[in-house]
């Protein structure tokens, strides 16, 4: 199977190198493998049909030297002429108007090309415009890197739960929100402090707005609620609230109750929401630190709890290599004739 | 409806199944029986029960079904379940707003008791306050939410509520 890689910072040489990890496991259980014929940074790309070494396109973008010649034309016009089955896009959100995301996904479904990615923005904003043009032109746009890094949150529910109806979703979306909270409960410390400690660990942008007005949450909230209640919704519809203005005090009174304050994503028949509450200890939602957990109500299955490790270079690169194999499966069942 | 009997009963073998019988034959649900072997008094032991009945008509024909049994019923009360919603606010929340909201909460129809705590933050004017407020149907949490929020709205107050009933 052909890839394209566009984006190949952190999440591009984390899949770079999952590709490298995993390429005997690929060819002993599907007999095929990745190949990688093309990547694209923000400024330079690399292209073989004969496959692109993953490893030594991480090392040339470590010693800072680009991936090779600078790009002449946008990617999206290098696409159109690429030849390739999979574009794997994982350039970072853009969550005003999803761009570069979007373009590069559009133009590989317009192709009939399969697209995995990991770059919330166009399903935050434009999922039902790209769904639908995946289903007319017969192919598949999987994202299980958009929510929950490697929690296999989305491909469980559209997979393994297809016959179940999710009645409602809630789930602590976001780690570094959580990682906040639990240290502000578990050590009495206040919110900048803590905010401090999240930056200098790396789990904090340095403008950390992005993570702590619940705008990441409400990005995933509104892909969960399209791709797995069926909704259509956008993250404009998500109601949103975020973390900044929880006092110590406020947690101190909580936990008299017995209960921890969590940035909760919440979507029932009443609408979608990222908002902190109050969850009592001992609930599946009160969880500590930097995890991720999604905890959903079905019509057969009945309550059903998925944790995991919500962000990083692996985490993320196991949710899309989750997709890829995906892909790999279909693929030989379409070869057996057994997908009609 | 839900009610909670104190039941003496004579200490012989095949009592209790005398006791509960009438409640399954009426169409009641058993929620709860406390049997106390060791509080004997005349020749009678103490049960207690708790359970759901359909409705008057129902629980008469328990308490005759009872009498004709022998079985001697010392007290019988209701009991409502309530459900306790649970609500944070962070804010400036001065002494009369605060009576506002507690007044206008403990007007609300099905509103059974409502317990306050705050603290005033050190160095802010923020102050966090945590309401406790127990209702009698689930419903009414959704008015108490809805008011809650268009305050909290109205005031610029961070609400933060609990996980529901």
């Amino acid at each position: 199977m052909r890839l394209a890689l566009v984006g190949f910072g952190t999440v591009g040489q984390g899949l770079a190198e999952a590709v490298a990890m995993k390429k005997d496991l690929i060819y002993d259980r599907f007999g095929t493998e990745l190949r990688i014929v093309a990547a694209f940074d923000s400024r330079t790309y690399a292209m073989d049909p004969r496959g692109l070494k993953p490893l030594e396109l991480v090392a040339r973008k470590q010693a800072g030297k680009g991936l090779g010649r600078t790009r002449p034309k946008s990617v999206a016009e290098m696409l159109r002429e690429l030849d390739y089955d999979v574009l794997v896009e994982m350039t970072p959100t853009n969550i005003e108007d999803a761009e570069p995301g979007y373009t590069n996904i559009r133009t590989a479904l317009e192709c009939c090309r399969d697209v995995v990615t990991s770059n919330k923005g166009p399903l935050a904003l434009r999922f039902r415009t790209l769904d639908e043009l995946a289903r007319k032109n017969g192919v598949e746009l999987r994202f299980e890197a958009t929510v929950g890094g490697a929690t296999p949150i989305i491909n469980l529910s559209r997979e393994l739960l297809m016959a179940e109806k999710v009645e409602s979703m809630k789930g602590i979306l976001n780690g570094t929100c959580n990682f906040i909270l639990s240290r502000m409960g578990e050590e009495g410390l206040p919110f900048e402090y803590v905010l401090k400690e999240a930056q200098e660990m790396g789990y904090a942008e340095a403008d950390p707005s992005y993570d702590i007005d619940g705008i990441d949450s409400a990005s995933k909230l509104a892909i969960l609620a399209n791709a797995i209640m069926g909704m259509d919704v956008t993250y404009h519809d998500v109601r949103r609230t975020g973390i900044r203005r929880i006092t110590q005090e406020a947690v101190e009174l909580a936990a008299k109750e017995r209960k921890v304050i969590r940035l909760i994503g919440e979507v029932n028949g009443e609408g979608v929401e990222v908002a902190p509450r109050m969850v009592p200890l001992g609930h599946p939602l009160a969880i500590s630190g930097t995890l991720n957990v999604l905890h959903m109500h079905t019509d057969l299955a009945g309550a059903i709890t998925v944790v995991g490790r919500g962000a990083g270079r692996k985490e993320t690169a196991s949710a899309i290599m989750s997709d890829l194999v995906g892909l790999l499966k279909r693929n030989a069942c379409l070869l057996n004739g057994r997908v009609k | 409806m839900r009610v909670n009997v104190d039941l003496r009963l004579k200490d012989v073998p095949g009592q209790l199944i005398k006791a509960l019988e009438p409640i399954s034959l009426n169409e009641g649900n058993i929620v709860g029986v406390v049997h106390n072997h060791d509080l004997v008094t005349g020749g009678r032991i103490s049960v207690n029960v708790t359970f759901e009945y359909k409705d008057q008509r129902a629980l008469d024909a328990i308490s005759s079904a009872w009498k004709e049994r022998g079985v001697e019923v010392v007290k019988m009360g209701e009991i409502f379940r309530t459900y306790a919603a649970e609500y944070l606010l962070v804010g400036d929340l001065t002494h009369a707003i605060l009576r506002t909201i507690t007044e206008s909460i403990e007007g609300m129809e099905g509103v059974e008791t409502m317990d306050l705590q705050y603290s005033l933050a050190t160095g802010t004017a923020d102050r966090s306050v945590l309401l406790v407020v127990s209702v009698r149907e689930r419903e009414r949490v959704r008015d108490i939410d809805s008011y809650l929020g268009a305050m909290s709205e109205r005031h610029d107050f961070l609400l933060i509520r609990g996980m529901g009933v």
